[in-house]
């Protein structure tokens, strides 16, 4: 157990990082909800990953024949429809960019069952960004 | 053996190609041969064959014994729809299709026919480029294919279908064209192979990779169709031509049109979403609004925030650009001005009157954006559109923001009729960008500046977001009900069908390429 303080906005934020063994399975980069109650907790969630020696979302690297979807446009991630393991259709939507204060929808570009979303509700992207791997 | 079976033997052993192992070769790849792609083209028993006998004179390594039927090409014309279109067809089963010096002439010699006769040309290649034995003479027939696929450009329509390899120098007569199909999976086209790239830049990629039809249909723009196989690619075309004329003196033809021109459309009054930040699909408007729903989209996969396809409209041909709010926002970015640019320049070429379909929230912003060139990328759609003189009718069906409406064709740049829907938001930017930069001084001075920005947000919707402020100017001709929308569109054309509009005397303009 390691404890980092964070500061956002000029309140600092206490936050304890847990070293999860290897045998357990990588899910999605757990935020620290207690204490990301306040205002702003996204990017509290985002760099807290990055000094832990738990698995990061984005370390892995992508497998052979997958399909990564990339942002298509710079935006904010509205909300994120799609979740790891689930199988998925060409054209389901993943998730939904705002971005020209449009909601657009990114959708699957092809079959293929998620293996990782990488990224978090509120997440701000850029074009390129990996969003979901399939 | 007397004259007449002299000839039919000669015809006889130049129609079989490279023999009949190549031939088994070419269908074990999934590959049709070249005459059995000129037969499929082309409506039954019509297909002239010129130059038969042409015979290459290249006595380099060994070319003195060697034969190459047809010289690996089969040149000729013959009817699509009764409709009178030249064609070649590289033939891969005779020296891999390689072009060499009268390879080339044959291929000329159909270019300068066509030109001169006013007829469609279509290419179906398959090569593996140039004839290596006979040097710089089979650079110079590249050269001069290029130089007549240029000449012709605009005056008559070309067409090209990649059907196997298409690779260096090879590919620039495809590029000049008009239309690029690629069939999947059979066929590449690319500067340099993968064997070049990896010695030279270590990059390993396979020919699929580099230069297949979908990496060109979707990523580089290269090409504008994919087909499933050769004879998918064939029925497209012969689709494709349907709609063209046969050069630029022509109409595209008209077909007789089992649509009623006064259909109302009640789907399109509830089509658009009550939440302006939600997209909808484009396409479900372009459907109810054309002839039996029936479009034939160019470059479907690349730039898909726009949305660039030829259709009819009581029985006539018509070109849509349309912005795709379900895609990117429906934003302007780099490709999507190029995709529409060139896409208006074909139309103009050619004839065809333009429908333009706005819901375009701007352009896109951001450092890549503007690296990449988005000035000089959305300035040829300013200048396309202003430089065309067909017909052309714009609607405005929900947002039309800033310099992205004025480059969706607004009626300064010489729209023939815009309309607009009643829910059209024509301004220069959305009501919240505008109120803080309008009444930044007020928000701020007030003692409760959300309220006051709420206020002065709805204040500038009132006034600037719909079509009516446009609409009093004369900037918009008329705000219709969109269910009527087909019926005042066609009548829109029927009235500019007798458009004149000449351009001062140049030699050509300086469209920012």
């Amino acid at each position: 157990m390691k404890t980092y303080n964070i500061t956002v906005n000029g309140k600092t934020y206490s936050v304890n990082v847990e070293e999860v063994g290897v045998g357990s399975a990588p899910t999605a980069a757990p935020a620290p909800a207690p204490v990301a109650a306040a205002p702003g907790p996204a990017p509290v969630a985002a760099p807290a990953p990055a000094p832990a020696p738990a698995p990061a979302p984005t370390a892995a690297p992508v497998a052979a024949g997958s399909a990564v979807v990339t942002c298509p446009m710079p935006g904010t991630i509205l909300d994120i429809i799609a979740k790891v393991g689930s199988q998925v259709k060409e054209g389901d939507v993943l998730l939904i960019l705002e971005a020209m204060k449009m909601e657009n929808e990114i959708m699957a570009p092809c079959d293929g069952v998620v293996s990782q979303i990488s990224v978090t509700v509120g997440a701000s992207v850029n074009t390129g960004d990996t969003l979901v791997v399939l | 053996m007397n004259e007449l079976e002299k000839l039919r033997a000669k015809k006889a052993h130049i129609q079989a190609g490279g023999g009949q192992k190549r031939i088994d070769d070419q269908h074990n790849k999934g590959k049709l041969t070249a005459r059995e792609r000129i037969n499929l083209l082309f409506d039954e028993g019509s297909f002239v064959e010129l130059d038969t006998f042409v015979r290459h004179r290249c006595t380099n390594f060994g070319m003195d014994k060697t034969e190459a039927p047809g010289e690996g090409v089969v040149t000729g014309y013959g009817r699509i729809d009764g409709r009178m279109v030249y064609a070649f067809a590289q033939d891969f089963t005779v020296l891999g299709g390689s072009l060499g010096e009268y390879h080339a002439e044959k291929i000329v010699k159909v270019q300068d026919a066509a030109l001169r006769n006013g007829c469609p040309i279509i290419g179906l290649l398959d090569s593996g480029g140039a004839r290596i034995q006979e040097g710089v003479n089979s650079l110079s027939g590249f050269g001069k294919i290029f130089y007549r696929n240029t000449i012709s450009s605009g005056v008559i329509p070309q067409i090209s279908a990649i059907m196997g390899p298409c690779a260096g120098g090879a590919v620039y007569s495809p590029a000049i064209t008009d239309f690029i199909y690629m069939v999947d999976k059979t066929s590449y086209m690319y500067i340099t192979g993968p064997d070049v790239i990896k010695t030279v830049t270590g990059e390993t990629v396979t020919h699929d990779q580099l230069g297949g039809a979908k990496v060109h249909n979707s990523r580089s723009g290269v090409a504008h169709f994919i087909a499933d196989s050769d004879a998918d690619c064939i029925a497209q075309i012969r689709n494709l031509v349907s709609y063209l004329p046969s050069n630029n003196a022509e109409n595209a033809p008209e077909y007789a049109c089992s649509d009623d021109i006064n259909r109302s459309c009640p789907e399109l009054d509830t089509i658009i979403p009550d939440n302006p930040n939600k997209g909808y699909d484009m396409y479900d408007i372009i459907r109810s609004l054309v002839d039996n729903g029936e479009i034939l989209d160019a470059q479907p996969l690349y730039a898909k925030n726009m949305i660039t396809c030829f259709a009819r409209m009581g029985g006539k041909t018509v070109g849509i650009i349309a912005n795709q709010p379900k895609l990117m926002a429906g934003c302007l970015d780099v490709n999507a001005s190029d995709k529409a640019a060139r896409f208006i320049r074909r139309c103009d070429a050619f004839n065809i009157p333009m429908l333009t379909l706005v819901d375009v929230p701007g352009f896109l912003p951001g450092t890549g954006q503007e690296y990449d060139g988005i000035i000089r990328h959305g300035a040829k759609m300013l200048y396309a559109y202003s430089e065309a003189t067909v017909p052309k009718i714009t609607l405005v069906t929900r947002k039309a923001y800033g310099g992205a409406y004025i480059g969706m064709c607004c009626k300064e740049l010489g729209a023939d009729m815009s309309f607009a829907w009643p829910n059209a938001e024509i301004a220069v930017m959305g009501a919240e960008g505008a109120a803080n930069i309008v009444f930044r001084r007020d928000i701020a001075a007030s003692d409760n500046p959300e309220a006051k920005r709420q206020e002065k947000i709805s204040e500038y919707k009132e006034k600037f977001n719909n079509p009516y402020a446009a609409a009093s100017m004369g900037y918009v001709d008329d705000v219709i009900e969109p269910n009527e929308s087909r019926i005042r569109i066609i009548s829109a054309l029927a009235i500019c069908e007798g458009k004149r509009q000449s351009l001062p005397a140049k030699k050509h303009g300086n469209i920012p390429l």
